[in-house]
C-alpha cells in the first residue's frame, strides 16, 4: 500500500518498495541501488548470495510495469563500484526500457568511465532540477536557494520506542525542512539512524505499508 | 627397564645435581613418553608440568642419539609447543633455553607468534629450531606457506599448553585442525605416529579434553593426574553497611574503600574483574581514592597495546607494583612470585575460573593462595557461599568442545589451499577424525567445498566468484591477492571487529570494539588503558584521538564480557537459597543476607528446591513476569525465548526479554497471559525441539553469533594493515550479511552454524530439558509483589535485552505512534 504526499504543491507517492512516484512529472525517484555489489564482493572471494541485484531489478521492472513512469531520477549510488558483470546484465535488463529515460545524479559510488554510462543509455549530471525540485546526492543541511531538495546517500532509517521496552527500527522516507532523503532501494544496503525534529514528515516502510509516523 | 635408558640416567642426574627430586607425576609422564603413548599431564600449576613434558622429549632425544645428542646441530623442529597466550611463550622458551644450556645440548628454542620480527621469521624459515612455541593462530600460518610439509620432516611431538583454556573455544579447534594436518604428515610419510600430549588444570570433563585432543578414534591415550593439591582459601569480603548495599549494578566500586586494607597489606596484589570497562573503572576509581598508589597501580587486559602489557607482566615479575587491575588477560600463565593477593570483583561464575585466578596466588608449591571475594551487588553473595562449598567438594565444571565450526573449517581449507592445495579426499578423512568434525556429513562437506570455489548456490551464469580453483579433486588458490589477504586474515580469528587506537601525533594505545566506536561522536571523550581520550576521527580501520581533559567520559563496554553461569554453580545455589531458607545456615555470606532475604520473603517469597517462582509485577513501564530457575543465562536465555513464544500463540503480544544467571523476565505493554492454570502447560518438555527452533529464530541472539562466524569465515573484508587505502566498496556489516543470507540464501550452513551456537550446543539442550523435567516435578508459585523485589531488581536494571512479537509490524506501529502523540 502506497501513501500519497502531497508536498509542495506535488503529488509524491511514497512506495514501499522503497521508492517515490513523482505524479506530475511521472517519474519514479530513486536512490542507493548499488547495483552489482555482490558481484563486487563475490568476484574478491567473499561468497554472499548472488542474485541480489536480478532481485532488485526485479522489484523495479514490477514498479515500472505499474506506474508507466517517462523517466526515472536515480538520486545517485546506482552501481556500487566498477564494471563487472552484473553491469551488463543490466545492459540487457535495460534494453526492455529503451522508450524510458534513466537520469542519474551522480553519487559517491558511481566511478565508472563516462561511456559505459553512455552505453547503458544512462544520462549523468552532477545534480538535476525539475520543476524547482533539486536533486543531488549528498543531502544538504542548509538552505541552497531551490524550493526542494530530493537526496540520498544516508540510507535513512528511524527509531520507534514505546512502553515496556519496546524498540523498532524501521526504514524510512524522511522530509526535512529543506532536503527530502530516500531510502536506499537496493537489498545489499545497511541504514543510518536519523534522529528527526518532532515537526518533521517521517514515513516508515513496514513490510507491505508506508506508515506516517510523525 | 626402559626407564634406566641413556637418558633418563642424564636428566635424573642433572636433577639430582641440583638437588631435586622428580614428583612421581613427572617420572609417569617421562614413562609414557618414553613408550611413545600419547595423552594430558594434569596437575596444579606452580608443580613443573611443563618439565613433566619437555623433559620426557629431551629424554626421547638422548635415547635416540646416545652417544652425540649434545653434538647434534641444526637437527630440524622436533618438539612443537602450542601455547594459547603470546606472553607465556618468552618465560618459557627462557627456561627452556636454561635447561638445554645446562645439559650442553646444542637444541635451539625459537618462538613464533604474532608478535615475532620478521627477521626472525626468515631465519627460521632457513634453519627452523628444534623446539618451536607457537600460539594456534601462527601454527595456521606455517600451514599456509608454500612447502609446509618440510618445516615439519623431523617432528616428532606436540604439546599444547593450558588445553583446558582452548578446549571450548575455536582456538582449540584450530588445534585440533593444525594436528590432524600434522598427523596425515606423519602417516603419508610412513614416519612413526605423531606424539601429542596436552597440559590441563583439572576440569570436569578430563576424559572428553583426552578424545578432543587425540581425535575420538585415538587407542593409546592416557591421563597423568597427580594427587597433589593447592591449598586455597575464599574469603568474602562482607559489605560494611548491608542494609544499604545495592540489589543490583556490576562494577562493585563500593566495595573499593574494603578493598584498600588488603591491598595495603599485601606486597602485590592482583585486582580481578570480568570484564575490560570494569577494569577501566576500577584503575581510575583506586586511583582517586588512593593517590599513593600512582605509579605502583598498573591496568591489564586484552585490548591494551602489547609493549604496555609486557612492560606490566615484568614489573609484576619484579615485584615493583603494589596492585595490577586486570581480566581473564592475566588468568594464566607462568607465576608473579611477589603476588601474595588475588581480589576477585564480582562473581568468577565458575569453580574452575575461581580456582585458576586464586592459583595466581601463592604460586609456590605448599603455599596457600589467598583470594578474595568482593560481591558487585548483594545477592552474588551466595554465589561466594556456593563457590566455597563448590570448591570443598570439588565440583568443578565441564569445558564443552567446540562442534561443527564451520566457519573455522573454511578457514582451514582456505590456508590449505594458499599454500600446497589439498587434496578434498584426503582432507576430509582427517577432517573426520577429529573430535570436533567427527559427524561432519558428505552433503556438508560439499557444500563447504562448493562455496570456496563457486560461492554457493550460484545459478547465475554471468557469476564471477573468484576464491579457489579446481582440478578434480585438487583444491588450489590461484590469487595472491587473495592469498596475502587470507594470510593477514588468520590472526583475526579471535577478535571481533576491533579497531586499533592511535593518537594524532602518533603512539599506539590498543584495540576496542567498532560497535563502540561507531556510537560515539566526534568530540566525545571515553577512556581506554587508563587513559581519557577524545575521539577525533577513524581513518583506515583506526580511531585517531588525542588527550582530552573531559571529566566525565564514556567506558566502552565490550562484548564478551558477561560469562554465564556453570550448570554446577546454579546447583549449587539452588542448594544455598534451601540452606538460607532453613535459617540453620553457618555460611557468613547468607548469614549477611538475612535481611534481605526476609524482605523477598515478606514482597514475595523464596523458593524451596521443589518450587519455580515466578513474580508478575505491574509498574509504570509495563507488565513485567520474573522467573527463576537458578539455572545460568545460557539456560535462561533459551527458556525466556520460549516461554515467550509459548505466551505470545495465546495472543498477538510483543515481550522485551532480559536474564542473568538466577532468572529471566518478560515485559509487555499488556498483562500477561500466564495463570496458575496454564503455567505447567507452558514450561512442558513437549514439542521442546520444534519450538526451540521456532522461538530462537525470531530473535536477535544469533544475529550476534553470526558476527563472529562472519569474521572467521572471511566474509568480513578486514583492509590490509599498513595499508593506507582501505577498500571501502569492499565492507559491510556482519549484521547486514547476516539479512542477505536469511533473505537469499536461508540454507547457508553459516546461518545454521550461528543458530546452533545461540541455542542448540548440545549441554544447552540438554540442560535445558532436565531443567524443563525438574520444573515438572516442582510446584509452581505465582506471587504479585506490590513492589520490586531483591530477586528481581538485578534483571530489571540489565540492558542487554531480546525481543519476541507475535503483532502484526503495523499494529506495533500504530501503537507506538498512539503512544508518542
Amino acid at each position: 500500500m502506497s501513501e500519497v504526499f502531497y508536498f509542495q504543491e506535488q503529488h509524491w507517492h511514497l512506495l514501499p518498495d522503497r521508492a517515490i512516484f513523482w505524479e506530475e512529472e511521472r517519474a519514479l525517484i530513486l536512490s542507493d541501488l548499488h547495483l552489482g555489489k555482490a558481484t563486487h564482493f563475490r568476484k574478491a572471494g567473499i561468497a554472499v548470495p548472488a542474485g541480489i541485484t536480478s532481485e532488485d531489478l526485479f522489484r523495479l521492472q514490477q514498479l515500472i510495469t505499474r506506474y508507466m513512469p517517462v523517466r526515472i531520477i536515480i538520486v545517485g549510488d546506482m552501481f556500487h563500484s566498477r564494471e563487472n558483470n552484473e553491469v551488463q546484465y543490466f545492459r540487457i535488463w535495460r534494453n526492455q526500457f529503451s522508450h524510458i529515460s534513466f537520469d542519474l545524479v551522480k553519487g559517491n559510488h558511481d566511478i565508472m568511465p563516462e561511456e559505459v554510462y553512455g552505453q547503458l543509455q544512462i544520462s549523468t549530471w552532477p545534480s538535476l532540477t525539475i520543476r524547482g525540485i533539486h536533486f543531488i546526492h549528498e543531502p544538504c543541511e542548509e538552505h541552497n536557494g531551490y524550493q526542494y531538495t530530493f537526496s540520498g546517500h544516508l540510507h535513512p532509517a528511524v527509531i520507534m520506542a514505546g512502553p515496556a521496552r519496546q524498540r523498532l527500527r524501521l526504514p524510512c522516507f524522511y522530509f526535512g525542512l529543506h532536503c527530502g532523503i530516500l531510502p536506499a532501494f537496493g537489498h545489499f544496503t545497511g541504514s543510518a539512524t536519523l534522529d528527526p525534529s518532532p515537526d518533521e514528515p517521517v514515513f516508515v516502510i513496514a513490510g507491505k505499508s508506508i506508515i506516517r509516523t510523525q | 627397564m626402559q626407564q634406566q635408558s641413556r637418558g633418563w640416567e642424564v636428566i635424573t642426574g642433572w636433577l639430582a645435581d641440583k638437588e631435586l627430586k622428580p614428583f612421581r607425576f613427572q617420572e609417569d609422564a617421562w614413562k609414557a613418553y618414553q613408550q611413545g603413548h600419547s595423552g594430558i599431564v594434569n596437575a596444579p600449576t606452580g608443580f613443573g608440568k611443563t618439565f613433566s613434558l619437555f623433559l620426557g622429549a629431551l629424554i626421547a632425544w638422548i635415547d635416540a642419539h646416545p652417544k652425540d645428542y649434545q653434538r647434534k646441530q641444526k637437527n630440524g623442529l622436533q618438539l612443537l609447543w602450542v601455547t594459547p597466550l603470546r606472553a607465556l611463550a618468552k618465560d618459557l622458551g627462557r627456561a627452556m633455553e636454561e635447561v638445554i644450556l645446562e645439559l650442553g645440548i646444542s637444541w635451539q628454542v625459537g618462538i613464533r607468534s604474532g608478535d615475532t620480527p620478521l627477521a626472525a621469521r626468515a631465519a627460521q624459515k632457513k634453519q627452523m629450531p628444534e623446539v618451536l612455541i607457537i600460539t594456534p593462530e601462527s601454527l595456521h600460518l606455517l600451514l599456509a606457506q608454500k612447502e609446509y610439509p618440510q618445516v615439519f620432516k623431523h617432528l616428532q611431538a606436540v604439546v599444547v599448553d593450558e588445553w583446558h583454556e582452548l578446549i571450548g573455544s575455536k582456538r582449540g579447534v584450530m588445534v585440533e585442525l593444525a594436528l590432524s594436518r600434522l598427523r596425515g604428515l606423519l602417516t603419508q610419510e610412513g614416519r612413526p605416529p605423531l606424539k601429542t600430549w596436552g597440559i590441563s588444570a583439572t576440569i570436569g570433563n578430563l576424559d572428553e579434553a583426552l578424545e578432543v585432543l587425540l581425535g575420538p578414534y585415538h587407542s593409546n591415550g592416557i591421563i597423568i593426574r597427580t594427587n597433589l593439591k593447592k591449598n586455597i582459601q575464599l574469603q568474602s569480603v562482607i559489605p560494611h553497611e548491608m542494609e544499604n548495599y545495592p540489589w543490583a549494578g556490576h562494577l562493585g566500586t563500593k566495595m573499593l574503600p574494603q578493598a584498600l586494607p588488603i591491598i595495603e597489606d599485601s606486597q602485590t596484589t592482583l585486582i580481578f574483574t570480568n570484564t575490560r570497562s570494569q577494569s577501566e573503572i576500577w584503575y581510575q576509581s583506586l586511583l582517586r581514592e588512593e593517590p599513593m598508589l600512582a605509579g605502583a597501580l598498573a591496568l591489564h587486559h586484552g585490548s591494551i597495546d602489547m609493549e604496555l602489557r609486557i612492560w606490566v607482566e615484568e614489573a609484576l615479575h619484579n615485584g615493583i607494583l603494589k596492585a595490577v587491575v586486570c581480566t581473564a588477560s592475566l588468568d594464566l600463565g607462568v607465576d608473579f612470585r611477589p603476588v601474595n593477593s588475588v581480589i576477585q570483583v564480582g562473581s568468577p561464575k565458575g569453580v574452575a575460573r575461581l580456582l585458576q585466578r586464586a592459583g595466581r596466588s601463592g604460586h609456590q608449591p605448599g603455599a596457600v593462595s589467598k583470594i578474595f571475594f568482593l560481591p558487585t551487588h548483594a545477592l552474588e553473595l551466595v554465589e561466594a557461599a556456593a563457590l566455597k562449598t563448590a570448591m570443598e567438594e570439588e565440583v568443578i565444571e565441564s569445558r564443552m568442545p567446540v562442534l561443527l565450526a564451520y566457519d573455522v573449517l573454511l578457514q582451514y581449507l582456505m590456508t590449505l589451499a594458499v599454500s600446497d592445495g589439498f587434496h578434498a579426499p584426503q582432507i576430509f578423512e582427517e577432517v573426520r577424525q577429529t573430535y570436533c568434525y567427527q559427524h561432519l556429513t558428505e552433503e556438508e562437506w560439499k557444500w563447504i567445498l562448493s562455496f570456496l570455489t563457486t560461492g554457493g548456490d550460484a545459478l547465475a551464469v554471468y557469476d564471477e566468484f573468484k576464491k579457489l580453483e579446481r582440478q578434480g579433486d585438487y583444491y588450489y588458490c590461484k590469487s595472491r591477492m587473495l592469498a596475502m589477504r587470507h594470510r593477514l586474515h588468520i590472526g583475526t580469528i579471535v577478535s571481533d571487529a576491533m579497531l586499533k587506537v592511535k593518537f594524532m601525533s602518533g603512539g599506539y594505545i590498543g584495540v576496542i570494539e567498532e560497535g563502540f566506536i561507531s556510537r560515539l561522536q566526534p568530540g566525545d571523550s571515553f577512556t581506554l588503558a587508563g587513559r581519557n581520550l577524545e575521539f577525533v576521527l577513524i581513518k583506515d580501520m583506526t580511531v585517531l584521538v588525542r588527550k582530552s581533559n573531559a571529566k566525565r567520559t564514556i567506558v566502552p563496554s565490550y562484548q564478551g564480557g558477561r560469562i554465564p553461569l556453570s550448570a554446577n554453580l546454579g546447583r549449587m545455589l539452588r542448594r544455598k537459597f534451601n540452606e538460607a531458607l532453613s535459617r540453620k545456615t553457618k555460611d557468613p555470606e547468607l548469614l549477611a543476607l538475612q535481611p534481605l532475604f526476609r524482605l523477598q520473603e515478606e514482597l514475595s517469597h523464596i523458593p524451596k528446591d521443589d518450587e519455580l517462582l515466578i513474580e508478575k509485577i505491574d509498574t509504570k513501564d509495563g507488565y513485567h513476569l520474573f522467573v527463576y530457575p537458578f539455572e545460568g543465562r545460557l539456560v535462561h536465555q533459551v527458556m525466556a525465548a520460549l516461554l515467550a513464544y509459548r505466551l505470545s500463540r495465546i495472543q498477538p503480544i510483543t515481550f522485551s526479554i532480559a536474564m542473568n544467571d538466577y532468572g529471566f523476565e518478560l515485559l509487555s505493554d499488556q498483562p500477561v497471559p500466564l495463570t496458575t492454570e496454564n503455567a505447567k502447560t507452558l514450561f512442558s518438555a513437549d514439542n521442546l525441539l520444534t519450538e526451540l527452533q521456532t522461538s530462537v529464530n525470531a530473535t536477535e541472539t544469533a544475529r550476534r553469533k553470526f558476527r563472529d562466524i562472519a569474521v572467521i569465515a572471511g566474509l568480513i573484508f578486514q583492509g590490509y594493515p599498513g595499508k593506507h587505502k582501505a577498500n571501502r566498496h569492499l565492507q559491510s556489516s556482519s549484521s547486514l550479511l547476516f539479512n542477505v543470507f536469511s533473505d537469499y540464501d536461508p540454507q547457508n550452513l553459516l546461518l545454521k552454524q550461528a543458530f546452533n551456537e545461540a541455542f542448540f550446543y548440545e549441554m544447552e539442550e540438554v540442560r535445558l530439558r532436565e531443567t524443563l523435567e525438574r520444573i515438572a516435578r516442582s510446584s509452581i508459585v505465582i506471587t504479585h509483589p506490590q513492589k520490586l523485589t531483591p530477586f528481581c531488581f538485578p534483571i530489571k536494571v540489565d540492558s542487554l535485552r531480546d525481543t519476541m512479537t507475535s503483532e502484526k509490524l503495523e499494529d506495533r506501529i500504530r501503537k507506538l505512534i498512539a503512544v508518542n502523540s
